[in-house]
């Protein structure tokens, strides 16, 4: 499930630990101070299975963003744009590192490489169309903070 | 005069509401203070730094609300008020410290900053946004644990222990109208179970800061010198702004040692109410 993710974008294998639903990543050095009660949290979250599929967290896409080259890198309207749950076009982008074959899935970057989210090549980079299809963002972050 | 007023006049303090520029403390595990500073007044935030900590800055105007902002989202920063950033500065974990009412991350990812964390509460709405808040900041050093930190029992060399209580006035609007002295007593009892708890954790030479954003003696220095009278404890010294813990209060003579403790009164900081005090198991 993590693993089948993973390796859409590197070839880097990733050791993790899950905690019911969720996947962490795993750390030995962490690993020695826990209580002898089950945690719910371990460290950098890699994502959860929720209803059978694998939904990544955001400590996986930064994990990703520094062994994979599957990376877009987003102007500063295409990261806004981005992060309001968007699809993009082609002139947000401000260059692409990897494949740009349709159907394969982008690491989201802004101009400082951080990780905005992932999105999957759905047009031509060359053209001025429709480039990658939303998949998931950083927003999600902030509805979840305001829905508590 | 409110009964309140009359009692924080006897504190040598006052109570003025007053307008507080929102503060965020930067996430060094991510991005310098510099970085950050000069991302955001790019985008026309300005910025000022607070004199009393060594990662927070006054927002002092920006054109749009920063939490929908990309550096929020990244996790670069946390908003948290600035004398809400005392504690984890004060204190100083190496190694691995206790946060005990970890939730809903400020003081937790925080301390991640300097230490590997044991993020403990015992609600579990609370616990959600912990969760969201340590995904966010990318933490990775820290486990955390949906329960009543008196069930930990394991001892540890740094403790935070911020404490539940009845807030204070620039917290929580009609703060003075719903509150009344009962109400504070009762939290008092359960901040002395609390504190001594934590300090049955606390290895000998260990450290415990505890913390409220309480105005009030009954829950800041009583529970102090509950904690002096009753383990084997000292207050310690430590730079930071703020005035001096009370040493005499409502009749009642405090250790003079209180005067190590700060209470940070909204008025003469510019920031939330708050009292932090640095304690050292003998």
């Amino acid at each position: 499930m993590l693993e089948d993710f993973v390796a859409k974008f590197t070839e880097e294998k990733i050791k993790f630990v899950k905690i019911g639903s969720k996947f962490f990543l795993e750390n030995e050095d962490l690993d020695k101070h826990r209580l002898d009660v089950k945690a719910k949290w371990f460290g950098l979250f890699l994502g959860e299975e929720v209803d059978g599929k694998f939904v990544p967290g955001f400590g996986l896409l930064d994990w990703l963003s520094k062994y994979s080259n599957e990376k877009v890198f987003v102007k500063d309207i295409g990261e806004m744009d981005f992060l309001y749950g968007k699809n993009l076009r082609a002139r947000h982008v401000e260059r692409v590192e990897g494949s740009t074959k349709i159907g394969f899935l982008k690491l989201v970057q802004n101009e400082h490489d951080e990780n905005l989210g992932y999105a999957k090549v759905c047009g031509d980079f060359n053209q001025r169309n429709q480039v990658l299809k939303h998949r998931m963002d950083r927003g999600i972050l902030l509805k979840r903070e305001k829905s508590l | 005069m409110s009964p309140w007023q009359k009692r924080y006049e006897e504190m040598g303090g006052d109570i003025q509401m007053i307008k507080l520029d929102k503060c965020i403390r930067v996430n060094t595990k991510k991005i310098s203070a510099e970085k950050l500073k000069k991302r955001l007044e790019a985008k026309n935030v300005e910025l000022e730094r607070v004199p009393f900590v060594k990662n927070g800055f006054y927002v002092k105007s920006s054109r749009f609300n920063l939490v929908s902002s990309p550096e929020y989202l990244s996790g670069l920063f946390y908003i948290q008020a600035a004398s809400a950033q005392v504690p984890v500065e004060v204190l100083k974990p190496e190694g691995l410290a206790l946060d005990a009412f970890a939730a809903p991350g400020g003081k937790t990812t925080q301390l991640a900053e300097y230490c590997d964390v044991i993020a403990v509460d015992s609600k579990r709405e609370r616990f959600e946004a912990l969760q969201n808040n340590l995904e966010r900041l990318g933490v990775a050093n820290c486990i955390a644990y949906l329960m009543d930190f008196r069930a930990v029992n394991k001892t540890f060399k740094y403790i935070l222990l911020d404490a539940p209580c009845s807030g204070n006035y620039m917290l929580e609007k009609h703060w003075i109208r719903r509150n009344t002295l009962k109400r504070v007593n009762e939290r008092a009892e359960k901040q002395k179970a609390y504190i001594a708890h934590a300090i049955s954790l606390l290895e000998k030479d260990g450290v415990l800061v505890y913390s409220t954003c309480s105005l009030e003696p009954e829950e800041d220095e009583f529970v102090i010198q509950y904690a002096l009278d009753n383990f084997d404890v000292k207050l310690e010294k430590f730079e930071s702004f703020g005035e001096p813990g009370l040493t005499k209060v409502f009749g009642k003579d405090l250790d003079p040692s209180m005067k190590f403790c700060r209470r940070f009164w909204p008025h003469k900081t510019n920031t939330i109410g708050f009292f932090v005090a640095r304690l050292r198991k003998c």
